[in-house]
């Protein structure tokens, strides 16, 4: 197309003159697109001490509304067509095949190995973030990781510990439902996959060619759908439940079982006090187990004409402190080693859990079809399955043909 | 028309009073229209923009063979038809109620404008906040009352959840065809009215037999503009189920909008719009010919 | 004897079934209002609390000292005016047109304006940004109000051309007669009659930029950001802040609500006057 090779070119242009003269001789300014959940944060403390840092950049930092992540994405592929694409912003690995296969991303390799705040991020989180094709264009900004929350008084009294199996975690859903306390509270609407991901995923399902349709998959998916067609141990409201119903339903007491992860932890102890706690999800039967990471990092788009001062702006947020002040404002958690040591944003118990269930965090595959799968694909045919439409085996076999034709 | 046919021949100036609505349409919606219905030829997928294969009318074979489009256009119909009916029955029954004269009557005209007053956003939050299973206020409602003996999840059936979305939708709309026969009425002189009464007709014959009449024009034209509007909304059902459960609500503009947004299959979704303005026109060629005489078209 | 049957009956027939919907259109405006004024715990505790433990102005303190959301409101008012300005400005003469004269393409040209308003705007959202990103309109107060008024255009056009329907023809005749030029007669005759019709349509081009969200959302950035744009940044990827979200939700209505209180006249007798023709 030739709006591409226009970009292409005036991006070659931009990046030779860079080369030719002492790095940003002139003041560059870096466009960085951000979404915070709390509108009352903004990172204008950042900006200043980056600015104050760097007398040659200057940051215009716009805040996207999320939108369920349509919006943000709408407004930023809607930005890269159009060519008026920001320096930077802040991205998921859903959507990073779409980029790459765009174009639109930037390679950070280079930059990154003469970044020295490199060794500050754990390998672990390098490796979920790197793409496909091996180059890295994500720089790691803040994560999460999906535990399971539960009542220690409710188990308690029935006698129960938390649950570390699948058969463990459907006894004591059982259990737990009683009058108008449902065991678990399933999340069925969009996004509601990382809650299915631990069971069916966990229970031998996988992204690869025939991976949904195998015989350990479509059994580990009828178990899944069993909780609601079969046993009943969910809400009736969790086929449209989205991440505020399953967070409700858990802080007012009529779920004893939940997965979500430490962005949620300040609201449920404020609601249940010493009445939450968490422990990773329960694993499989083959001792393995999957949850889901939650990342999120920043990018440099390949349109920039500023990819270095882009570059610093946002390995500056991933440094140290800074890194730490980011996640204040957001919630997250530090992808920083130095900063996890005495994080206090959120209860102990809460980042201990989170930091027992990394090493069974992985990502949906990183394919151009993944943030169609989880925003349309999945939610439609799990609630087609768990409202008896279809069957859970035409759910896997749905799922298997969205991503191997 | 003798008039007419001679005003006809002083062709340039009404062209001139036209421009520039005809060029900013043409600019701001007509361009981006052909663009769209162009891109509706080509497999046309946001993210692959060096491979952008030519269908012809693939995409619109496609949408014949696919599942969900029949289902998306059942939901329309159904979606259309209700809003579209009940917003007009309680919007008639408020104006009617409303022209009679009682003392806080201006009051009440202000008041019931609130719904119109309000973005869809808002609307589909507090809609769904108060289906909610667990913390909404019908369910506490209905239980306090013993209508029901356990909360309902509204929004997560396939029997409820078209019909809670269709309510939020006509609370946001009937005030406009409030305002709209309201101020139909206003027309019809009481003359009329006085002498069917005095003809013994009862209120319904009255209504049926003068007031009717008389305000159908606008009523018609209100039905038209709303029938259009209605079929292309998708920000309440968007933001109150997205569709869902399944595609118990998924309606023809809002599978394009996921087509286009989530799959990023703008191709598809372009065939899918085009599809929608397709049988909307019908509809509306259907009313412009009745029209045509009375609308000076 | 007789008034108090007819008043009781009034009562019964008018007032009550009245009083139901009036309840029915404010109950979840209400519903909302209540719960920006509660404090945060109380909006998600079980049993349901109906009123507040206690009266709190809490979220509308943060939502006007914390958040941009006094500046957006001011935006939002610029952009809505302007649209009802650019929108009348386009849309009178077109309506002019339709309605005094008959040439070629006439009947064709006004249902195209119908047909246009039928394609989802929601899929033009792409080639759109592309469009303003050419004419430099990206983040700018023009480009949203052009978006906006453009909208409007085809329902302006048609109220509008009914409203000037409505004027008999033979007065713009007798003033053309008298030595009038066209502008003259326009500016004279056919303007202060037709002023009720304009100000509905105003009315109506205002409350849909108003309440626009998709289109302000792509196309504006900080500097033009309205308060449905606003609202929608309280709905974050983890957490919904009701609080906020409610209180933004109670003020955004109150504009639009006392504009209706003002023109309420003015818009029902321009309806009328547009339902004279028919």
């Amino acid at each position: 197309m030739e709006r591409r090779t226009f970009i292409q070119l005036a991006g070659a242009t931009a990046l030779a003159t860079t080369l030719a003269r002492p790095a940003l001789a002139q003041q560059a300014t870096v466009r960085w697109w951000y979404h915070f959940d709390n509108p009352e944060n903004n990172p204008a403390e950042l900006i200043a001490a980056f600015e104050a840092a760097n007398p040659d950049i200057k940051i215009e930092a716009e805040s996207i509304p999320w939108g369920g992540g349509a919006d943000y994405y709408t407004r930023l592929f809607a930005a890269i067509v159009a060519g008026a694409a920001p320096d930077a912003a802040m991205v998921k690995l859903n959507n990073q095949a779409q980029l790459i296969e765009m174009g639109a991303l930037e390679p950070i390799d280079a930059m990154v190995s003469a970044w020295d705040g490199r060794s500050d991020i754990s390998d672990d989180i390098w490796s979920v973030n790197k793409s496909a094709d091996g180059q890295q264009y994500y720089l790691p900004l803040q994560y999460v990781v999906l535990y399971l929350y539960y009542r220690p008084d409710l188990f308690a009294a029935a006698g129960l510990t938390p649950p570390t199996n699948h058969d463990e975690f459907l006894a004591a859903a059982k259990a737990l439902t009683q009058g108008d306390v449902y065991g678990f509270g399933m999340r069925g609407g969009p996004g509601g996959h990382d809650n299915w991901g631990a069971f069916v995923l966990g229970g031998g399902a996988s992204f690869e060619k025939g991976g949904m349709v195998s015989d350990a998959a479509l059994a580990a998916n009828r178990w899944y759908v069993g909780l609601g067609t079969e046993h009943k141990v969910i809400p009736p409201s969790a086929p449209t439940d989205g991440f505020r119903q399953i967070v409700d339903n858990f802080k007012s007491g009529r779920a004893a079982m939940a997965i979500h992860h430490v962005g949620s932890s300040n609201e449920m102890v404020a609601a249940l006090g010493d009445n939450v706690s968490a422990v990773p999800v329960p694993r499989g039967p083959d001792g393995k187990g999957w949850t889901l990471f939650g990342d999120e990092s920043n990018a440099v788009f390949s349109s920039s004409a500023n990819k270095e001062a882009a570059f610093r702006w946002i390995s500056f947020l991933s440094t140290g402190a800074n890194n730490v002040t980011f996640n204040r404002l957001t919630g997250q958690l530090p992808v920083v080693t130095s900063g996890a040591a005495d994080w206090d944003l959120h209860e102990a118990r809460f980042v201990e859990a989170s930091a027992a269930s990394l090493p069974m965090a992985s990502v949906p595959p990183d394919s151009p079809l993944t943030a169609d799968f989880v925003r349309t694909v999945w939610p439609t045919n799990m609630q087609q399955a768990l409202l008896g439409q279809i069957t859970p085996d035409q759910m896997m076999e749905a799922i298997e043909r969205h991503f191997h034709g | 028309m003798k008039p007419a046919s001679a005003r006809a021949r002083l062709t340039i100036t009404p062209y001139l009073f036209l421009l520039p609505a005809l060029l900013v349409t043409a600019a701001v919606i007509l361009l981006p229209v052909a663009q769209t219905a162009w891109m509706s030829l080509f497999d046309y997928v946001l993210f692959r923009p060096r491979n952008i294969p030519f269908l012809g009318i693939g995409n619109f074979i496609r949408a014949f063979n696919d599942p969900v489009f029949w289902v998306s256009l059942w939901n329309s119909v159904v979606w259309i038809g209700a809003v579209v009916f009940f917003q007009f029955i309680l919007g008639l029954g408020t104006a009617l109620l409303l022209n009679q004269s009682f003392w806080w009557r201006s009051a009440a005209r202000a008041l019931i404008v609130v719904p119109w007053a309000l973005p869809s956003v808002i609307i589909g939050l507090m809609w769904t906040w108060m289906y909610d299973f667990n913390l909404g206020i019908f369910n506490d409602v209905l239980l306090r009352l013993g209508v029901i003996g356990e909360p309902i999840a509204w929004l997560a059936r396939t029997d409820t959840t078209l019909p809670a979305v269709i309510l939020a939708l006509v609370w946001q709309g009937f005030p406009f065809f409030a305002v709209v026969i309201l101020a139909g009425l206003q027309t019809v002189p009481s003359e009329l009215l006085e002498a069917a009464e005095i003809d013994g007709a009862r209120p319904f014959q009255r209504l049926r037999h003068v007031t009717m009449p008389a305000i159908m024009e606008v009523v018609a034209t209100a039905l038209l503009l709303r029938t259009i509007w209605v079929a292309n909304s998708l920000d309440v059902i968007l933001v109150m189920t997205g569709g869902g459960p399944g595609y118990v609500t998924h309606t023809l503009p809002l599978y394009a909008f996921l087509k286009a947004s989530s799959a990023m299959e703008y191709g598809y979704a372009a065939a899918l719009a085009l599809i929608l303005t397709a049988l909307l026109l019908v509809v509306v060629f259907a009313y412009v010919r009745r029209a045509a005489k009375d609308l000076e078209i | 004897m007789i008034d108090r049957r007819s008043r009781t009956r009034r009562l019964l027939e008018v007032e009550l079934p009245i009083l139901l919907i009036v309840v029915f259109a404010l109950a979840p405006y209400v519903w909302m209002v209540l719960t920006s004024i509660k404090p945060a715990a109380d909006i998600t505790a079980r049993p349901l609390q109906y009123l507040p433990s206690t009266v709190t102005f809490e979220h509308y303190e943060t939502l006007l000292a914390r958040t941009s959301f006094a500046g957006n409101l001011l935006n939002s008012l610029i952009v809505a005016l302007g649209a009802v300005a650019v929108g009348l400005a386009v849309s009178v003469p077109a309506a002019y047109a339709f309605s005094r004269f008959r040439f070629r393409g006439r009947r064709v040209l006004m249902t195209s304006f119908l047909v246009i308003n039928m394609f989802p705007i929601v899929l033009l959202i792409i080639p759109l940004f592309v469009l303003m990103r050419m004419l430099g309109l990206l983040d700018t107060f023009i480009g949203v109000i052009a978006g906006h008024s453009t909208f409007a255009i085809p329902f302006a056009i048609w109220m509008l051309t009914s409203y000037m329907n409505a004027i008999p023809r033979e007065l713009d005749e007798a003033a053309m007669i008298d030595g009038a030029t066209r502008l003259q007669t326009i500016g004279i005759v056919i303007m202060p009659l037709v002023m009720p019709g304009i100000v509905t349509t105003g009315i109506y081009i205002f409350v849909t930029s108003w309440n626009e969200y998709l289109f302000a959302m792509m196309l504006s950035g900080q500097t033009v950001r309205t308060v449905t744009v606003a609202l929608q940044l309280f709905i974050g990827e983890f957490s919904i802040q009701w609080g906020l979200l409610t209180a933004g939700g109670t003020l955004i209505a109150i504009p639009v609500t006392i504009l209706f209180l003002i023109v309420q006249r003015r818009l029902v007798g321009g309806l009328t006057a547009g339902a004279v023709k028919a």
